[in-house]
């Protein structure tokens, strides 16, 4: 806007003047500047420095080894496995825990009463540390004198036998050792994890509701919109475009970054057979337990190209597909 | 009023003068589960006999990787303990970095280091190109826990020597009923059970700077490990579970470190517990891993009265009633003669479920750590490679040898 206005005289008159204010305009942001370079860009060039390096911690010097790093992300069994683990993770947390948390913000927007205390009581899970969570989880599901295996037993020998096919092969062999099954590790840190973050969402949706403008609802009905599907299809839901687009993002973001679960139940190796094995676990055990910060790195960068492309959707989807301001 | 003034003049001179013969020490151990209580009941002698010396804990190491790492970490962000407790297996990577100290010049000074019950055989465990850098603090060899009215109701009144047996068992516990016959330490630290397998047949598993993992003794280890999880239908519990189970007196037989049993006997529920030497394969071991951990003395201080400060410490934790405290309170021996000679002569009597370990120390043998730079990373390649016989990923020994072969070879220096 100013651009097209003609520039005033008095400017070009008084070079020196500009000059003085773009210095000060420079000192003013340098303190910013310099932090950002400092403490977010330099560990980022740093980190993608040492990707290309063998670096190990206490060694006085390293050897460049180009792609090497990458070369092996790419072609080993451990990390084809640390890919499927991570996105099975993404993959099944994202979905449901968007999902969970849009329906519970929807049924909590029709109460007029116990609003807040249904509010509080979803939002619980993610006030508490993760990591202690996880070892409360831990003991609930210790295989022979957890909460979880000891309910199950209790259903043993009634009806329910019979109609659950999972609970009588349980009472005959057995129940699952949870933790230490490959079929069940990384569908036990899933279900921790959308029980954990889908309270979040709930809240940012709740939010995004309190934005749907009233007089909406009253067109759609005029215009023959008379269930609650349609209000929600032509309505709720587009309106909530936003909200959701950066929900999915957020959680996407989360979901990448799941370690405390996987840290507290499988200290060692990440899960049965390194089902469980997620990125940020293996950047901690390259780089952090076996000082590995070569290989390490390059975990890391690959990390940040994956939330750094989820960004970038983000940004194009909300420039492009759900503004309606 | 002048009477006051010289008081207070005093009393302030009386504090400078403690503040200054005060030497402070930092200490580092990992395992808090098993040693918090040892420490806490070594305490009150050290500060009897040393009232100027403190001694300030830091935070417990993990495991002994995590220690190792801590200390790598330190080394380079210039914030060292002063003295700090490593895995027997990870000594060699801190001496050759020039992390630990050599203790040398220090037992050069003492006259009667002998007479302490530092006899050779123990020190040689942390005896590096001839020069002592370590004061082993506990020794471990693998035995086996069994609970034994488990054992009764399975039918089984003696208790098993080979691995043939210990099936044998499973075999006739099961067939009586019992789900959870048996806990076989596969997971323990530093792939310390493989090691047991590989010296009972008298192989080391490091040789010449190369992982005998290709040898003959290695795939017969991976076939008896394939054996007792298969036959016994072992549960793959994360290790913590395991021990929890069985001192619930839900597990039948343990194969674990003789270092829990001080833990496994304070949470013991009511059955009646028995260890039994290390079973072998056909044969009684030949060899077996000395697990455990040693002081040694990382302090950067250029400070005299700081170096003395932790050799004593050192001294005083490994010998004498210090080192007595180790047996007291966890199950693990203390590797020093006087100690166990003199000290616990009727502690053994009176504690025949330690003794089992004490008998078998004609087996110790060196617990091998991987060369290079990758050896944490090897470690898990074998850790990695055996849960997946437990897991019943893996069925065939031989493939998986040479799988595992081939990645190890891969992280080696010289590979």
């Amino acid at each position: 806007m100013v651009a097209t206005h003609p520039a005033p005289p008095h400017v070009a008159a008084a070079p020196d003047h500009v000059a003085r204010r773009h210095r000060t305009a420079w000192v003013l942001t340098a303190p910013a500047l310099v932090l950002m370079i400092v403490i977010l860009l330099a560990p980022v060039v740093i980190a993608t420095a040492l990707s290309f390096s063998n670096y190990s911690l206490g060694n006085s010097g390293f050897d460049w080894v180009g792609a090497r790093n990458y070369e092996k992300l790419f072609t080993r069994s451990t990390y084809a496995k640390m890919f499927i683990a991570t996105l099975t993770y993404v993959a099944t947390v994202v979905p449901i825990s968007v999902g969970l948390g849009l329906g519970a913000a929807l049924l909590i927007n029709t109460l007029g009463r116990f609003r807040e205390v249904y509010k509080t009581i979803y939002f619980l899970p993610v006030m508490a540390t993760l990591l202690a969570m996880a070892i409360a989880w831990e003991f609930m599901l210790h295989p022979s004198i957890g909460m979880i295996n000891r309910t199950l037993e209790m259903g043993c020998g009634t009806v329910l036998e019979r109609l659950w096919p999972f609970l009588s092969t349980g009472c005959a062999d057995g129940f699952p050792v949870w933790l230490g099954d490959k079929r069940y590790a990384i569908w036990v840190i899933c279900f921790i994890g959308i029980w954990q973050g889908f309270g979040f969402n709930m809240v940012l949706y709740l939010a995004g509701l309190t934005a749907v403008h009233r007089e909406l609802y009253h067109a759609a009905e005029i215009d023959g919109a008379k269930s609650g599907w349609d209000r929600f299809r032509l309505v709720t839901w587009p309106a909530l475009g936003p909200t959701t687009v950066f929900v999915v993002t957020i959680s996407c973001i989360r979901a990448f970054q799941v370690f405390d679960t996987v840290e507290a139940f499988w200290p060692q190796g990440g899960g049965p057979n390194k089902s469980t094995y997620v990125m940020m676990f293996a950047i901690f055990e390259k780089g952090v337990q076996q000082n590995l910060i070569g290989i390490g790195s390059a975990i890391t960068v690959l990390f940040l190209i994956f939330v750094m492309f989820l960004t970038l959707i983000q940004r194009w989807l909300v420039e492009r597909k759900v503004h309606y301001g | 009023m002048k009477l006051t003034a010289t008081a207070t003049a005093l009393a302030l001179s009386a504090t400078a003068v403690f503040a200054e013969d005060t030497v402070t020490i930092e200490f580092a151990y990992p395992y808090s589960h098993l040693f918090d209580v040892t420490y806490e009941a070594m305490m009150p002698a050290f500060k009897a006999a040393h009232p100027d010396i403190e001694v300030k804990f830091r935070a417990t190491y993990e495991s002994y990787e995590d220690g190792t790492n801590t200390i790598l970490r330190e080394a380079v962000s210039g914030n060292l303990p002063d003295v700090t407790m490593q895995g027997l297996n990870r000594q060699q990577i801190l001496v050759d970095k020039g992390i630990a100290k050599s203790l040398e010049p220090f037992i050069a000074k003492e006259d009667a280091f002998e007479k302490e019950g530092y006899h050779q055989a123990m020190l040689s465990l942390s005896t590096f190109d001839g020069a002592v850098h370590g004061l082993p603090f506990s020794v471990s060899l693998p035995v086996g826990y069994y609970n034994m009215d488990i054992l009764e109701a399975g039918g089984i009144d003696t208790l098993p020597t080979t691995w043939d047996e210990v099936i044998g068992a499973c075999e006739s516990m099961k067939a009586n009923g019992i789900d959870n016959p048996v806990f076989w330490g596969w997971n323990i630290t530093g792939n310390w059970f493989v090691q047991a397998l590989m010296w009972s047949q008298d192989k080391a598993i490091v040789e010449n700077g190369q992982v005998t993992l290709d040898s003959p003794e290695a795939l017969a280890a991976l076939e008896q490990m394939q054996e007792i999880f298969t036959k016994c239908e072992m549960k793959n519990l994360e290790w913590k579970a395991a021990l929890a189970s069985f001192s619930a007196g839900e597990i039948g037989m343990m194969f674990w470190s003789t270092s829990a049993l001080g833990a496994v006997e304070r949470s013991q529920g009511d059955f009646e517990l028995v260890t039994g030497p290390f079973p072998g394969m056909g044969e009684t071991p030949r060899g077996l891993p000395a697990g455990g951990n040693a002081a040694m003395l990382t302090s950067t201080s250029d400070d005299p009265k700081v170096q003395e400060a932790a050799w004593a410490w050192l001294k005083f934790i490994t010998s004498g009633e210090g080192a007595a405290e180790v047996a007291k309170t966890t199950g693990y021996m203390p590797p020093n003669k006087a100690a166990n000679e003199v000290i616990l002569a009727d502690f053994y009597d009176q504690n025949p479920n330690k003794q089992t370990a004490v008998d078998q120390l004609p087996l110790l043998r060196d617990w091998q750590a991987y060369p290079g730079d990758n050896g944490l990373a090897i470690t898990q390649v074998i850790y990695d490679g055996i849960e997946r016989i437990v897991t019943g990923d893996a069925t065939d020994m031989k493939e998986l040898q040479q799988e595992m072969v081939e990645e190890v070879a891969d992280l080696l220096p010289n590979g």
